[in-house]
C-alpha cells in the first residue's frame, strides 16, 4: 500500500500582517511535518502554493527551506500552477523551483492538430501516473480543457491521478455560485483520483464516471472569507490518500494553528452613533485571549455613514482583550443615506461604471465638473490611475509620486500644484 | 419585368366566401394568396376551398363519362372545354394594403375583379421587427415566396406561443429554426425542456452548431457530452411547492410534507428518505412518502445508510447551484436546453417546475423593485403541454407553475412555448391567453376545431387548409400579425447551412 498527500491553496505570502504570516507558514510547515511523519510516498500540491507568481521573498525562502527538508527525505513534491502563482511566460516562483529540481510540475504537453495532448508524469516509487491542467487567470484554463485529448488519457492503464485548479460546475458550493467553473464533462473519465484545488473548502464527492473528486480546501487562508469560514468552524488541512491499484482510503488531516472567534453584529435600524456605541461595548466584554477574531458588521444603518463604524476602533478594543489578530468585515454594512446598490454587469469596468452612475446623485457637490456624466467619467479615470500597481524595482516613493502626478493630471489640477 | 398573370376572376360569394373562377391552365391551390388591385389599394385574398364548376348539366357530364369509360366514344370531348368546365375557388379577403398601411378588409373587393398571384413586392409591409424571431418564408399554397417572416420576440414570447400539430409535421424543426434565429440575441432567455434530446444536436445538426453557441447556449444532460453540463440537482434545491400540480399527494401527505419542511427546511427530503420520525406524521404516511419520493426522484437509502439516486439527476452533495446557474443564464439572455430524455415524466416536469419557479419568483420580485424592464424576456419550451396544462391535470392536481405562467407570466415578462398534439385538452381559459399559434398540419378534426376556435384571427373557413398543410407548412395566427400568415418553415439543416461555427482560434499552451 502506498500513500500520497494532497495539499492545495497554501497561498504562501498572502498575509502581510506578521502574526498571520507566522501562522500561514506554521500551517505549511506542520502539514509537511505530518507528511514526513506519515511517510507519504509523494506530495501533490494542486495550485496556489504561493499567493503570487513572484511572492513575498521572506515567506518564499522559509517555504523553500521546508520543502527542501521534505525532498531530502526522498519525498518528491509534484505541483501544478494555481490561478495566483501562474505565469504566462513560465517565470513564476513555481518555475524557478521546478528548474532547481525542488518540485516537479506535472503539466506537460503540446497542442497537436488543435488537440491538447498531455503526458503523464510517473512517480518512480509508486508507479502512480499524474497528469493535469494548471490554472490560468480568470478561469481561462477552460480553453485548455475544451481542446484536451481526453481519449488518450482515458486509455492509459494504471493508477491515475488528474490534478486541476478549477471549480467544477456541478460541485460549486453555494457561496461560490458566481465563480467561473468548468463542467465535469471536460475532465477525462475513469481516473482513480481527481485532485482539485481552487475551492477553499474541503469537499469530496463522486459523479457518474468520476469516482472521486476531492478538494482539500485552503491550508490556512488566502482571503478574508477563509478566515471567516475558519472562525465559523470550517476545518483546514490536507488529505492523505492510501492506494495500491485503487484508492483505499482518503483521510483528512486537520492542521490547527490557532483558535478563532467569530462575532457578528447586525446594525440594522440603528444610526451609526448608536451602532458604534453598542458594538464597542459588546466587544469590550469579549475574551479574545490568544485568538484570531473575525468581526462581521452588517445591516443597514438608519443614519450616518458606514465608515463611522471604525475598523480601527474594533481592532484596538479586541487587541486590548488579548486577540492576536482582528479581521473586520464591513462589506455587508450599508446606510440608508448611502445605500449600496446591486448592479449587474459583464465585467468589473461595467459594474464600476454603473455603481458610480447610480451613486453620484447622492454626493452633494457644487462643482459642475463633478456632477452627472462628467463626474462619472472623472471618477472612472481616477479609479484607473489608482488601480496601477507598483512596478518592479520601483521604490515606494517613486510609485507614490507617479500616481500623484497622474491623478493631478486627470483632475486637471496641474496649475494648482505647479 | 415579370408579367403579372391573371389567374381568376371574382364571380360571386360573400365576405368570408368570395367565389373565384379559375382561369384555365392556372392551378389555384388551397392556401394560395391572390391579389385584387384596386385604385388605391391591394386586397389580398386567401383560398380556403376548391370545387368544380361546369356549364354542362350533371346528368350530361355523367353520361359522357360513362360513354368514354365503357368504350362507346373514346373520341368524345366537350366543345371548348375551358369555357364549360372550370374550378371555383372559395377565398376570403385577409388584408387590405394601402402603402405601408395594412388593415383587415371591411368591404368586398369589386365584383368581377380579376386576380393575380401575390408577389414579393405586394408583401413589402412584412418588415423585420426590432426583436426578430425567424419563422420561415411566406407561402402561397405550396409556392414559397422570397419574403421572410419574423415575429417580434418580446411581444410573442411574453404572450405565449402554442404550436399544435400531429407527429411528423415539423414541430421541433420549427422551434429549432426559431431558437437558432435568436441564439445571439440577449433580449431573450429560453429554457427548453427537451424530452427527446433533439435540440442540442447530440447525434446530428442542432443548436450547438450556432457560431455563438459557446457563449449563449447551455446544455444540461444526465449523460453530458464533453464540454456540456451534468444535469444534477441537489435535493436541497427542491421545495414542497415544486411538486404542486405535478405530483399527486393526499391531504395527509401534504400535511406531512409541510411538517417536514417546517422542521428541517431545505433538508426535508433527506429526512423523509432517512425515515426521521417527527410528531404529527404517522409512520404509515412517512413510508408512503418515502415510496413516492423514490418513484419520482429515484432517491432511496442504501444498506450503508447513504442516500442514493437511481437516475443520478438528484444528489445529496452535488448540484447545489444548478437551479441558480440555469436561472442566471436565462436572466442573461442565454438559451438553456435541459435533456430530460432519460427521466420519467414526473421527474422531467419537476425539474422544469424547479427552474421555472426560480425564474418566475425572481422576476416577480424584480417587478416589485421596478427592475423588470431591464431584464430579458424568458420563454419556456414545454413539449406535450397537456401534461401540465391539460384540463384533467389541472382539475385533479390543481394549478402548477406552468399554468400560473400561462395565466400571469405576461406581467412578469415570462412566457411559454407550448407544443402539443392535443390542443383540445388545454382549457379555453388558458388558450385564450396564448396569443400566437403557429399551426402545422393536423389531420384530427377535433384538434383542428380547437385550433380554429382559439385562433387570433377568424379561421372558421380554414379547416381544409389546416388539414392539407404539408410537413413544414404552417399558418401563424397571432394578435401581433394583421392576418393569419401562411409560412414555409425551412428545414433546419438547410436553414443553418453556411452559418455554422468556424474553427476556433489558435491557443498557446502553458503547462
Amino acid at each position: 500500500m502506498y500513500k500520497f498527500a494532497h495539499i492545495s491553496d497554501c497561498h504562501i505570502g498572502a498575509n502581510r500582517d506578521p502574526v498571520l504570516k507566522n501562522l500561514e507558514f506554521t500551517a505549511f510547515s506542520k502539514a509537511l511535518d505530518v507528511c514526513v511523519r506519515e511517510k507519504v510516498d509523494f506530495i501533490l500540491i494542486t495550485g496556489d502554493l504561493f499567493h503570487a507568481n513572484i511572492p513575498d521573498m521572506e515567506m518564499a525562502n522559509e517555504a523553500v527551506k521546508k520543502m527542501k527538508e521534505v525532498t531530502d527525505k526522498g519525498i518528491p513534491i509534484y505541483v501544478i500552477y494555481g490561478s495566483h502563482d501562474y505565469s504566462p511566460n513560465q517565470t513564476s516562483m513555481v518555475d524557478i523551483l521546478d528548474s532547481a529540481g525542488l518540485i516537479k510540475k506535472i503539466v506537460k504537453g503540446k497542442i497537436v492538430d488543435g488537440k491538447l495532448k498531455l503526458e503523464f508524469t510517473v512517480d518512480p516509487k509508486t508507479g502512480a501516473k499524474l497528469v493535469g491542467i494548471s490554472a490560468r487567470k480568470a478561469g481561462l484554463e477552460k480553453n485548455y480543457f475544451e481542446i484536451l485529448d481526453r481519449e488518450s488519457l482515458e486509455k492509459e492503464q494504471g493508477f491515475k491521478i488528474f490534478a486541476f485548479h478549477s471549480a467544477i460546475l456541478e460541485l460549486k458550493p453555494e457561496f461560490l455560485a458566481e465563480m467561473e467553473a468548468v463542467p465535469v464533462s471536460l475532465l477525462p473519465r475513469g481516473f482513480d483520483y481527481y485532485a482539485g484545488g481552487h475551492i477553499h473548502q474541503h469537499c469530496e464527492t463522486s459523479l457518474p464516471n468520476y469516482p472521486r473528486i476531492v478538494y482539500p480546501g485552503a491550508l490556512f487562508a488566502g482571503y478574508p472569507r477563509d478566515f471567516e469560514q475558519s472562525a465559523n468552524g470550517v476545518s483546514r488541512g490536507f488529505l492523505i490518500i492510501h492506494f495500491d491499484d485503487k484508492v483505499k482510503a482518503v483521510n483528512l488531516h486537520e492542521v490547527h494553528v490557532c483558535d478563532y472567534l467569530y462575532y457578528e453584529y447586525d446594525a440594522s435600524n440603528k444610526n451609526s452613533v448608536q451602532a458604534r456605541k453598542e458594538l464597542l461595548e459588546e466587544l469590550s466584554q469579549i475574551d479574545a485571549q490568544g485568538k484570531v477574531v473575525v468581526v462581521k458588521v452588517k445591516g443597514e444603518l438608519s443614519g450616518g455613514r458606514a465608515s463611522d463604524i471604525s475598523a480601527h476602533e474594533i481592532r484596538n478594543i479586541l487587541t486590548e482583550n488579548g486577540a492576536i489578530h482582528v479581521i473586520v468585515n464591513r462589506y455587508g454594512l450599508t446606510s440608508k443615506e448611502y445605500t449600496a446598490l446591486k448592479v449587474m454587469g459583464d465585467d468589473v469596468a461595467t459594474i464600476e461604471s454603473r455603481l458610480i452612475k447610480e451613486n453620484i446623485g447622492a454626493v452633494h457637490v457644487t462643482n459642475e465638473e463633478l456632477k452627472g456624466e462628467k463626474g462619472v467619467k472623472l471618477a472612472l479615470e481616477i479609479l484607473k490611475v489608482l488601480r496601477q500597481g507598483q512596478k518592479l524595482n520601483e521604490s515606494k516613493k517613486d510609485y507614490m509620486e507617479r500616481i500623484q502626478k497622474a491623478a493631478i493630471e486627470v483632475l486637471g489640477l496641474g496649475e494648482v500644484f505647479r | 419585368m415579370e408579367e403579372l398573370v391573371i389567374v381568376g376572376q371574382i364571380v360571386g360569394g360573400k365576405t368570408a366566401k368570395i367565389l373565384i373562377r379559375e382561369k384555365s391552365g392556372e392551378k389555384i391551390e388551397l392556401g394560395d394568396l391572390l391579389v385584387v388591385e384596386e385604385d388605391d389599394a391591394l386586397v389580398i385574398l386567401q383560398v380556403c376551398d376548391l370545387s368544380y364548376g361546369s356549364q354542362v348539366p350533371q346528368s350530361i357530364r355523367e353520361l359522357i363519362a360513362g360513354l368514354k369509360l365503357e368504350g362507346y366514344g373514346t373520341e368524345l370531348s366537350f366543345l371548348e372545354p375551358q369555357l364549360r368546365n372550370y374550378v371555383i375557388a372559395e377565398a376570403k379577403a385577409i388584408a387590405r394594403v394601402e402603402g405601408k398601411d395594412v388593415r383587415i378588409p371591411k368591404s368586398l373587393p369589386s365584383f368581377f375583379s380579376t386576380l393575380r398571384r401575390v408577389t414579393e413586392k405586394d408583401l413589402s409591409f412584412l418588415t423585420k421587427p426590432p426583436n426578430p424571431v425567424y419563422v420561415g418564408k411566406v407561402r402561397s399554397g405550396s409556392k414559397v415566396l422570397d419574403v421572410d417572416v419574423f415575429l417580434d420576440g418580446v411581444d410573442v414570447f411574453t404572450h405565449h406561443i402554442v404550436i399544435p400539430a400531429t407527429t411528423g409535421r415539423g414541430k421541433s424543426n420549427l422551434v429549432k429554426v426559431m431558437l437558432w434565429s435568436i441564439l445571439d440575441q440577449p433580449n431573450f432567455g429560453v429554457l427548453v425542456l427537451d424530452p427527446h434530446d433533439e435540440y442540442y444536436g447530440r447525434h446530428g445538426k442542432g443548436l450547438k452548431e450556432h457560431p455563438k453557441a459557446k457563449e449563449n447556449l447551455l446544455y444540461y444532460s444526465s449523460t453530458p457530452i464533453a464540454g456540456t453540463n451534468t444535469l444534477i440537482v441537489n435535493l436541497r434545491s427542491i421545495m414542497p411547492w415544486h411538486f404542486q400540480g405535478i405530483v399527486s399527494f393526499t391531504d395527509a401527505q401534504w400535511d406531512a410534507i409541510r411538517r417536514y419542511y417546517n422542521e428541517f427546511h431545505e433538508q426535508w427530503i433527506e429526512n423523509i428518505v432517512r425515515g426521521t420520525e417527527i410528531e404529527g406524521v404517522a409512520p404509515r404516511t412517512l413510508e408512503v412518502l418515502q415510496r413516492k419520493l423514490d418513484n419520482v426522484l429515484g432517491v432511496y437509502l442504501d444498506d450503508a445508510g447513504n442516500i442514493q439516486c437511481r437516475n443520478r439527476v438528484f444528489s445529496e452533495t452535488a448540484g447545489i447551484t444548478t437551479t441558480r446557474d440555469i436561472a442566471n443564464a436565462l436572466e442573461r439572455g442565454k438559451k438553456v436546453i435541459v435533456d430530460t430524455s432519460k427521466l420519467s415524466d414526473e421527474a422531467e416536469l419537476l425539474i422544469g417546475s424547479i427552474v421555472a419557479s426560480e425564474i418566475f419568483y425572481r422576476y416577480q420580485s424584480y417587478k416589485s423593485e421596478g427592475k423588470l424592464d431591464d431584464k430579458p424576456v424568458v420563454s419556456i419550451v414545454i413539449e406535450e403541454a397537456p401534461r401540465v396544462l391539460g384540463s384533467d391535470v389541472l382539475e385533479s392536481l390543481g394549478e402548477n407553475i406552468y399554468s400560473i405562467i400561462a395565466r400571469e407570466g405576461r406581467k412578469f415578462r415570462i412566457g411559454l412555448i407550448a407544443i402539443t398534439q392535443l390542443i383540445s385538452l388545454i382549457p379555453k381559459t388558458i388558450l385564450a391567453n396564448m396569443n400566437t399559434k403557429i399551426i402545422l398540419g393536423n389531420e384530427i378534426a377535433v384538434e383542428r376545431r380547437a385550433i380554429i376556435d382559439s385562433a387570433a384571427q377568424d379561421l372558421s373557413e380554414d379547416d381544409r387548409t389546416i388539414a392539407s398543410l404539408d410537413k413544414g407548412e404552417a399558418i401563424i395566427s397571432s394578435s401581433f400579425t394583421k392576418f393569419a400568415v401562411p409560412v414555409q418553415v425551412p428545414l433546419f439543416e438547410s436553414y443553418i447551412e453556411g452559418s455554422e461555427k468556424k474553427d476556433r482560434e489558435e491557443i498557446v499552451f502553458v503547462g
